[in-house]
């Protein structure tokens, strides 16, 4: 098909125009000028022919053999077993990560529990002698005092006596406000004279040495 | 769009909305409604008989469970359609774009006063549109066979209205070039369309 030059901007808006005529969304303007020029032109004729047929063959119903029904049917089936089901579905599906991570974490602290217990168990350290200063059954070292300050007695003077005297609180207060002292590791233990001063020192109500100890 | 066009498209919407409220009632009209243009559609996009339902039914599901999410912007046949035309992609990534075959359908698939006469315009179409690419086949069909709008086939092709009309010229270019006439006219003329 050929169009001569003279025609062939409007060839071209009848080629444009065709496919809204045809389905009647043109204008009465637009049809009517259609109409005029394919009265005038004869490839327009027939290309107007042909879209007509285009049309025609398109708008044949369709030639698949497609139940509606048993497709509806289908469809219906298919949401119903995704209503019975949704909650545990999507749940399964949204919480799946989170559960495979806990379980992951499971198994990285079983892991590191038991390399830690082997790690400890190669050591083979005596155990510590770990014990708070309230056990009753606290051992008592060689040389120990009981002391009493008196209440008023303030820390810093407390602190300087310990010092002075060369000794550490091992244990106590007690239910009577008595502390058990210790020589300072390496220290002589505690002389009759010594403990003399320490009885002497202001703030001290009571200074004995532990029954028992040497 | 038409007077008709308005009052379908208000009655969808009703439909869509008590869709969106769980009403299967109003599904199973909708479903009705469109099977035919939906089956014509995704056959002509997909040329895949097998493959045909099992798009629609995709299409509905996805309907089913996005029509809260309808925001009025277009028509409910062209929000349809779009669903249609994305599930009718995904059935030919998955299944391939093996032609129907045409002489396995029984013969009384064809519901025509005539018989004949739609197996000749039948096949004259199916000669055409063989030689289109997909896209090309979604604009004739959505056009001419539908009734879209170039706006509307934009919408439902998700592609600007100049790219509808690039497909729509080109398609119209190859089937003047490869279709005969009916009336026996075998020449095949020359690709210079306006």
């Amino acid at each position: 098909m050929t169009f001569q030059k003279d025609v062939g901007r409007d060839c071209t808006r009848a080629w444009e125009a065709m496919p809204w005529v045809l389905r009647g969304d043109a204008s009465v303007a637009q049809d009517d000028w259609l109409k005029m020029h394919l009265a005038g032109c004869a490839a327009c004729r027939e290309e107007f022919a042909q879209q007509e047929r285009l049309r025609e063959a398109l708008a044949l119903p369709p030639d698949l053999d497609v139940d509606a029904e048993a497709g509806l049917a289908r469809l219906l089936a298919r949401i119903d077993a995704s209503e019975a089901a949704p909650p545990v579905t999507r749940r399964r599906a949204s919480s799946s990560w989170l559960v495979r991570g806990l379980m992951a974490a499971v198994i990285v602290q079983a892991v590191g529990i038991g390399v830690l217990g082997v790690k400890l168990r190669g050591e083979a350290q005596p155990p510590a002698a770990y014990r708070t200063l309230s056990q009753d059954a606290a051992p008592v070292a060689a040389g120990s005092l009981r002391v009493v300050p008196q209440a008023t007695m303030k820390v810093a003077d407390w602190n300087a006596l310990l010092h002075t005297f060369h000794l550490r609180v091992t244990g106590g207060p007690n239910d009577v406000g008595a502390y058990t002292l210790a020589p300072l590791d390496g220290q002589a233990p505690v002389t009759a004279q010594t403990l003399q001063r320490l009885r002497a020192t202001p703030g001290i109500r009571f200074a004995e040495p532990v029954s028992g100890a040497p | 769009m038409s007077n008709a066009d308005n009052e379908a498209d208000a009655t969808d919407r009703q439909l869509l909305r008590r869709m969106a409220e769980g009403d299967r009632a109003a599904l199973s009209v909708m479903y009705r409604a469109y099977h035919g243009r939906l089956c014509r559609f995704l056959a002509r996009l997909t040329r895949r008989a097998d493959v045909v339902e099992e798009a629609i039914n995709d299409c509905f599901w996805i309907a089913w469970q996005k029509a809260s999410t309808f925001q009025g912007d277009s028509r409910v046949s062209t929000w349809i359609m779009g669903i249609a035309y994305r599930c009718g992609l995904k059935a030919l990534r998955q299944h391939g774009s093996e032609p129907v075959d045409e002489d396995t359908l029984p013969e009384d698939r064809t519901p025509s006063h005539d018989p004949d006469d739609d197996r000749i315009m039948r096949d004259w179409l199916g000669k055409g549109l063989e030689r289109l690419s997909a896209d090309q086949r979604v604009v004739v069909e959505l056009v001419y066979g539908i009734g879209h709008t170039l706006e509307d086939v934009a919408t439902i092709m998700q592609c600007p209205v100049g790219t509808v009309k690039a497909r729509l010229f080109h398609a119209r270019v190859k089937l003047r070039n490869v279709l005969p006439g009916l009336a026996g006219e075998h020449s095949i003329r020359r690709e210079n369309a306006p």
